[in-house]
């Protein structure tokens, strides 16, 4: 008899039918791989991330390939949180799937304005507190390379919305596992990670560095192992959900994080190279728990022992 | 329904047509129903997860009967090396057509075209497209510009009635001496007085800002075909931005390749 899977998780206070989610900033505001197939069969959808204000973002060049992985430095451009709400936000309450909005800012301050704001959109599922944007020239990554200002960040966030809280954190840092509590302390219900390594390229015609702001975001397959072991060190030292990705490419990639104890994976770069990545990703998940007879939840954290 | 499609198409044909320059033709009949000329196709070029990105490629020519979709490429890197591996007989995993194309003329219209290089490729869907309508009475001048003779290309698929064919090499090897855009300005000097003609361009930047400020100084609309780099292709990442004339950025992918000179900021 054939074993009927259960792949739904709830991860502080979100229900997802599967644990499969897209990326900040690679999936735009869900509109363009929806050419692609129904949307609606992701776990839940992460936006691009927002500023209190609209933002640009960098000067072109802004992608750059490197082996197994790509260089970005798109530098947040987003149509500030009021923008969002007057152009996204009709389009994404539709979807039968969580949304969450992923934020960013330069000060304490905006993170606490933007999370304010986003708080009065009925059907919001939660905020991803991007405190790892290595990008832009504030805020960002700053905040999340010392327990202090991730703290202080969070905190400003929880005091500004009753949404879920999660704290998306970045790679970049020497003691991840001191960054996470933190975040958790003051008030974080789940955590996502990671971001982007900061990494660099020079063009040897030019000699000069490829980026204008010099270093830009490594993401993609060339990540994992990275991305897999911080995860890992994460969910040692806390006891909300964590969210994992970095490189997830295969449904064999989204495996080993839930096995690592991510209880949901996001997928990145995957998208560009394959915009159906992340349906052959639930259905390679659901495969696996079929062939092993198990559910989703007894996957989470198998590896630990 | 659906704008662009995913689809893994059979490889008809992979020749090199003069030196590492290669035509490929697939079978993707829904692309070839859909594409309009200046859109690209997004293509992976390999199998494995180096080069990880897929590489934009201008469509430049369809077949709705057949379902075949052309493209014309230079090999320049690892990606395009790959490709001009492939086998016939063997699958393309593509998705297309994506992007914007040039708005086309509507009747009595003089359209010249100035391309330079790899830019021919998606210039001889448009003159092919233009010319199929002889009701609407357009003309069609394209202006070809290569280094060399030897790199030259694309005249023999531009032989179709309506169309008249220009070469221009730097050296003087072939055709004319000289960039195209030199051709350009005489084109326009000689069309004084008539009616203004619709100025279409795809090839490298320094060309294009010529032809920007060539049809800036005449007051004549023109579109452009830009590249940038890319990433997802279809407008989710961002990656691939050019300046607005006017504030922030567009998506090359998305909002063009082709834009109005006007429009962006070529620099
Ligand atoms: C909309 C669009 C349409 C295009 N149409 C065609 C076409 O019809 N025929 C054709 O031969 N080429 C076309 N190109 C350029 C083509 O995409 C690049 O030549 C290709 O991506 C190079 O890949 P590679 O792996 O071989 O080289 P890489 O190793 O990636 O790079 C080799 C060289 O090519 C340059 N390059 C890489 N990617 C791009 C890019 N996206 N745009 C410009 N330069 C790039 C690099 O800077 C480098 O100098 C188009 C580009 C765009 C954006
Ligand atoms: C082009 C691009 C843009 C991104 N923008 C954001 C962003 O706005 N906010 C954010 O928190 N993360 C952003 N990220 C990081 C991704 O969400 C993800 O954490 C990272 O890319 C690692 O996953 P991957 O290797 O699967 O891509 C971006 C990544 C890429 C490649
Ligand atoms: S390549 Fe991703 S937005 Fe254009």
């Amino acid at each position: 008899m054939k074993h009927d899977v259960d792949l739904s998780v709830n991860i502080a206070g979100i229900n997802m039918k599967n644990p499969v989610m897209v990326a900040s900033g690679t999936f735009g505001f869900g509109r363009e791989y929806s050419d692609f197939y129904d949307i609606n069969k992701l776990g839940a959808l992460v936006t691009k991330g927002l500023t209190f204000m609209p933002k640009n973002g960098n000067p072109p060049p802004r992608v750059h390939e490197t082996p197994a992985g790509m260089l970005n430095s798109v530098g947040l451009e987003n149509p500030g949180v009021q923008g969002f709400i007057e152009e996204e936000w009709p389009h994404l309450s539709e979807l039968a799937i969580p949304v969450i909005a992923n934020i960013d800012g330069d000060t304490v301050e905006d993170y606490h304005k933007t999370a304010k704001k986003l708080s009065s959109l009925e059907g919001l599922a939660a905020l991803e507190v991007n405190i790892s944007c290595p990008n832009v020239e504030k805020g960002g990554l700053a905040f999340g390379q010392e327990p202090e200002s991730a703290f202080e960040v969070i905190k400003a966030v929880r005091e500004a919305t009753r949404l879920p809280i999660i704290a998306k954190l970045s790679p970049n840092v020497t003691h991840i596992q001191k960054i996470a509590e933190a975040a958790v302390s003051a008030g974080a219900d789940a955590i996502s990670l990671i971001n982007t390594l900061l990494g660099m390229a020079i063009d040897i015609d030019t000699q000069q560095p490829i980026f204008s702001r010099k270093f830009a975001g490594l993401s993609g397959p060339a990540v994992k192992p990275v991305a897999l072991r911080m995860v890992w060190e994460v969910c040692e030292a806390v006891d909300v959900p964590v969210i994992g990705m970095g490189g997830i490419t295969t449904w064999q990639d989204a495996v080993e994080f839930i096995l690592a104890g991510a209880s949901a994976v996001a997928i990145g770069t995957a998208n560009f190279v394959n915009p159906t990545a992340p349906l052959e990703i639930i259905e390679g998940i659901k495969a696996y728990l079929d062939m092993k007879g198990r559910n989703l939840q007894d996957l989470i954290g198998a590896a630990r022992g | 329904m659906n704008n662009t499609v995913a689809a893994l198409a059979d490889i008809v044909q992979n020749k090199e047509i003069a030196p590492n320059i290669y035509h490929m033709k697939i079978k993707a009949l829904d692309i070839a129903k859909k594409a309009v000329p200046g859109q690209f196709l997004h293509i992976r070029c390999g199998k494995t997860l180096s080069p990880l990105l897929r590489r934009p490629i201008s469509i430049a020519d369809t077949d709705e009967k057949t379902g075949c979709v052309e493209i014309i490429y230079r090999v320049v890197g690892e990606g395009t090396r790959l490709l001009s591996q492939t086998l016939t007989g063997h699958k393309l995993d593509v998705i297309g057509p994506l992007g914007n194309g040039f708005p086309l003329p509507e009747k009595d219209a003089h359209c010249i075209i100035v391309a330079g290089g790899i830019g021919t490729a998606p210039i001889i869907y448009l003159a092919k497209k233009i010319a199929s309508e002889p009701k609407n009475k357009n003309s069609v001048t394209t202006v070809l510009g290569f280094t060399t003779k030897s790199e030259v290309f694309g005249e023999g698929y531009l032989k179709f009635p309506g169309v008249e064919t220009i070469i221009a090499t730097d050296d003087g090897s072939y055709g004319y001496k000289g960039f195209p855009t030199d051709i350009l300005e005489r084109l326009l000097q000689e069309h004084m007085g008539k009616t203004d003609p619709i100025i279409y361009s795809c090839g490298p930047k320094p060309m294009l800002i010529k032809v920007k400020e060539i049809a800036a100084s005449k007051n004549i609309r023109a579109y452009l075909s830009l590249e940038e780099h890319m990433a997802c292709g279809v407008g989710a990442c961002l990656g691939c931005s050019v300046k607005s004339s006017r504030k922030g950025y567009k998506k090359v992918c998305k909002d063009g390749p082709v834009f109005e000179a006007g429009e962006v900021e070529l620099c």
